[in-house]
């Protein structure tokens, strides 16, 4: 296990690395442009020339790659163009709030998914089968933005519960956080509610439940001890990568409701060219990736005894 | 006749000015009825007679009294919160947009300030003078305003800030704006053909101190609208020291002489002003004020004021408007406006370098369908020379027609007997209309032979291209005088000249229009510079814009200023 566990670091790190190197070969690979982007459209050719030599790009890339990545290491982000501040002072608590809402949402839609997938592939065909599965169909076919316009309309124009932009400009608040998590649920929660009813239903049919159930053990007693772990294992990696959907998923609910997060921060830096945001952005969002499939390998194996990596 | 003048005379020096000798004369045209009210009171506000004379004057000699409207007595205290896009507030003489202008505009303030009536008024100027020629022109200074580190605002805060504005390594439009005292140098630098490269520059002596609470403008050609140009969002009036002692940013040296504090300022997120001292002008209602950037999405602003987590938004869609109606505790605010959007062609990038092609283009328009297609119909259609009607110089050419037949036999004869190929840029830089005006242009190019392209992007990429694409569809925002904006966006080399647009003639014309005091006389004139660019068909343009803001019905005596600057003075809290 300990092997596995540092194979699959050392892994990851490599990925990163090279997704790092193509991220900033990226943006940084044309120097002018970073130094337009900074200077602004109305700097001459020879401001850019002296920025650029002030700044050391004109050095070869693979030198400027290294340097980067050694102040990226250090915590060192660059400094945003548009905030004219610190990548780092902004960044962090963007992705702190991003963090908020995926707990919350996760908090909210793991459990719901994994108990109406349960319920639905239990008796497969059966109302409740069916009726959570076109729930789910529905709700998952309906994009962000447009359950984001829904959500508002019965909520915040009709019955005038909850507030209708979530920006916290008084500091945090719980109200605040209900919509834009109600929208990712919704989105969310139908996907992985499909994949653990179809993992159940196909468990359920299999020789050992029914010799379970033939042997007189209580129903209940069959689901929760023989069907669950084994339904389980296939949702378990759709959740980890609804960890990656949710980092991208979170951009179009965080810009309907003005929420202040990571999302809303790559938009906006994707939106002006803030090159040192978005190569900031990137970075977590290929470290999330990563590290997701990685935790949803290790578990996997601890969920399956039979899958081995070797 | 005579007596008339004296009487006059006597009257406005009863009220405590000097008169400019020109006010007689075009009191008598009021008298007449030939220059209605707000013309009349709107030039000898400019000329230096105070606003409230004006009204007087006017109603002594119409016979009709103008009773103002009364201003309810409002409640002290309370927090406006708007929602509006916090950016960077580094350098108010070069501010882009008046979004960064209206957070600064309750730190440092402007010589005059233009109301909604469009009169212009003494702001830190108490009182203005101009020569007969218009060429030489006394601001005189208001006395005992302190700037917020305790220096006291004097001539030399004026006279640094004119002189920075006009100073080309500034960088600000200013000096597109105050061409009479701006004069084209050699930079001493050579292109890549090796020519000089022309730079503009202030005029050495243009701004002269005369003593320390006023400083005189000293003209190559007469402007009347000097009073105006010192209230465009970017000629806030910063301390002296502002970029040569200290760094020029406002959010971090917010050093001003109006009675906020810059408590907070976090780009993209909020922006905190509270009221820390009294206001050398006198009462302000409000103890705060509050900008909350909800992002892009002005859904998100919607879902704000109906729940009430917002006063008022800054800037509302025509689309927004049905479901702000709904809301029962909001009210619509509109605001009638010289705002356009010009689908403005580079003329000297190809094929527009092509006359024939450009006036192809404009035979193509048909501006009303525009404007009802893509605006609902909430505005005027516009006649393709940036002069709008509301304009006081407004001249009034015949109505342009649509016409394909002649755009086809144009670019038949610039070559393009199939038709033509073009892309427009555009980057809903004031909302969606924008593109809905291009595809609904797209349609009418088709009969004309033109297939339009749309290039849509996202409104910070278009301000990067704004004055370099060839084709593109640029908003400008409402100003006071339809010579203003020909002056920063249409004459020969000034930093806004989008179109490249170069004609001595049109300068000349303008510059002559610019100059004359009599409104009658000024508005014949500006028949040539108008003619000039509508012949040139550098700028179809579609439409003049209403404008919309939503405020909460607690929020009192708000009027929406059709440019969008937020003055609040008067305004307070029902609930205070």
């Amino acid at each position: 296990m300990g092997i596995l566990l540092l194979k699959r670091l050392g892994m990851m790190l490599l990925v990163m690395l090279v997704v790092a190197f193509l991220l900033f070969l990226a943006n940084e690979g044309d120097p002018y442009s970073i130094a337009r982007g900074v200077l602004g459209p109305y700097a001459q050719q020879e401001q850019l020339t002296i920025w650029l030599q002030e700044h050391g790009y004109d050095k070869p890339i693979l030198v400027r790659f290294l340097e980067w990545l050694g102040r990226v290491v250090t915590g060192d982000l660059g400094v945003s163009v548009q905030y004219k501040r610190p990548v780092a002072e902004i960044f962090w608590s963007r992705l702190g709030n991003t963090g908020i809402l995926a707990a919350a949402t996760f908090a909210i839609m793991v459990p719901m998914a994994l108990i109406l997938g349960v319920l639905a592939g239990m008796k497969e065909g059966s109302f409740l089968d069916r009726f959570i599965s076109v729930l789910s169909i529905g709700t998952t076919s309906v994009p962000e933005y447009a359950s984001a316009v829904l959500l508002s309309v019965i909520f915040v124009y009709s019955l005038d519960l909850l507030p209708g932009s979530s920006a916290m400009s008084n500091g945090f608040d719980i109200m605040q956080l209900i919509l834009p998590t109600m929208v990712l649920v919704l989105y969310g929660f139908g996907y992985i509610a499909r994949m653990t009813r179809a993992s159940m239903a196909e468990v359920m049919t299999t020789h050992y439940i029914r010799t379970a159930i033939l042997k007189g053990i209580p129903y209940k007693r069959v689901i929760v001890k023989h069907a669950l772990r084994n339904a389980l294992i296939a949702p378990f990696t759709v959740i980890m990568l609804q960890l990656n959907w949710l980092l991208s998923g979170v951009v179009v609910t965080e810009y309907a409701f003005g929420y202040k997060g990571f999302g809303a921060l790559l938009l906006d830096a994707a939106l002006r060219k803030d090159i040192f945001v978005i190569e900031a952005c990137g970075l977590a969002a290929v470290f999330v990736a990563v590290l997701s499939q990685t935790i949803g390998d290790i578990g996997y194996t601890l969920l399956n005894p039979r899958i081995r990596f070797n | 006749m005579r007596s008339k003048y004296r009487f006059i005379g006597r009257a406005t020096r009863a009220l405590g000015g000097e008169i400019h000798e020109y006010i007689p004369e075009i009191a008598e045209q009021h008298r007449t009825g030939l220059v209605d009210r707000r013309e009349f009171v709107r030039t000898a506000a400019l000329l230096g007679m105070a606003a409230p004379a004006a009204y007087g004057m006017s109603g002594l000699l119409t016979g009709n009294r103008f009773i103002p409207e009364a201003m309810a007595q409002g409640k002290p205290g309370g927090t406006l919160r708007m929602a509006m896009p916090v950016q960077d507030m580094t350098d108010p003489a070069t501010f882009p947009w008046v979004e960064k202008s209206n957070i600064a505009r309750f730190l440092v303030e402007y010589l005059t300030v233009t109301g909604t009536d469009n009169i212009t008024r003494p702001y830190l100027a108490e009182r203005w003078e101009a020569s007969a020629d218009l060429k030489t022109w006394t601001f005189y200074l208001q006395k005992g305003v302190k700037w917020s580190n305790g220096d006291d605002f004097n001539a030399d805060d004026v006279v640094a800030a004119v002189t920075r504005w006009l100073d080309p390594a500034t960088g600000s439009s200013n000096l597109g704006l105050f061409d009479a005292m701006v004069e084209q140098v050699d930079s001493g630098k050579k292109d890549e053909n090796g020519n000089a490269v022309m730079t503009k520059q202030g005029i050495a002596g243009a701004i002269e101190k005369v003593d320390d609470h006023a400083v005189r403008f000293n003209l190559k050609s007469a402007a009347l609208a000097m009073p105006e140009n010192f209230y465009n969002y970017p000629t806030a009036i910063t301390h002296r020291g502002f970029g040569k002692d200290y760094e020029p940013d406002l959010s971090k040296n917010p050093i001003g002489t109006h009675a906020f504090e810059l408590a907070e300022f976090r780009i993209g997120e909020k922006a905190v002003l509270r009221k820390n001292r009294d206001w050398w002008k006198g009462n302000f209602y409000l103890d705060e004020i509050h900008y909350i950037d909800l992002g892009e999405d002005l859904n998100a602003a919607v879902g704000a004021i109906a729940s009430d987590q917002v006063d008022m938004i800054y800037q509302l869609g025509v689309t927004q408007l049905d479901i702000i109606e709904r809301l029962p505790n909001v009210d619509i605010h509109e605001a009638v406006t010289a705002q356009t959007g010009v689908l403005r062609m580079q003329v000297d990038q190809k094929p527009f370098d092509d006359i024939r092609v450009r006036k192809a283009v404009q035979a193509c328009m048909d501006r009303q369908a525009l404007l009802d297609i893509a605006y609902r119909g909430r505005g005027t259609a516009a006649e393709d020379h940036h002069v709008a009607p509301l304009h006081p110089e407004y001249f009034q050419l015949p109505a342009l027609k649509r016409d394909p037949e002649k755009a086809k036999a144009l670019l038949a004869e610039a070559g393009y007997a199939d038709g033509i190929e073009l892309t427009i840029d555009v980057g809903d830089t004031n909302g969606p209309w924008e593109t809905a005006v291009c595809e609904a242009f797209k349609t009418q190019c088709e009969p004309g032979g033109i297939r339009l392209n749309i290039n849509k992007m996202p409104s910070n990429q278009y301000w990067e291209v704004w004055d370099k694409t060839p084709f593109g569809l640029t908003t400008w925002t409402h100003r006071a005088l339809g010579t203003m904006v020909l002056s920063l966006g249409y004459r020969s080399g000034v930093p806004w000249n989008e179109t490249h647009f170069a004609s001595a003639e049109f300068d000349a014309a303008l510059s002559e229009a610019e100059g004359t005091l009599d409104v009658a006389e000024r508005t014949k004139k500006m028949e040539k510079p108008q003619q000039i660019l509508q012949d040139a068909a550098v700028i179809p343009q579609p439409f003049w814009r209403s404008i919309f803001k939503a405020a909460n019905k607690r929020v009192k005596n708000f009027k929406t200023h059709p440019t969008f600057y937020h003055q609040f003075e008067n305004v307070y809290l029902d609930d205070a």
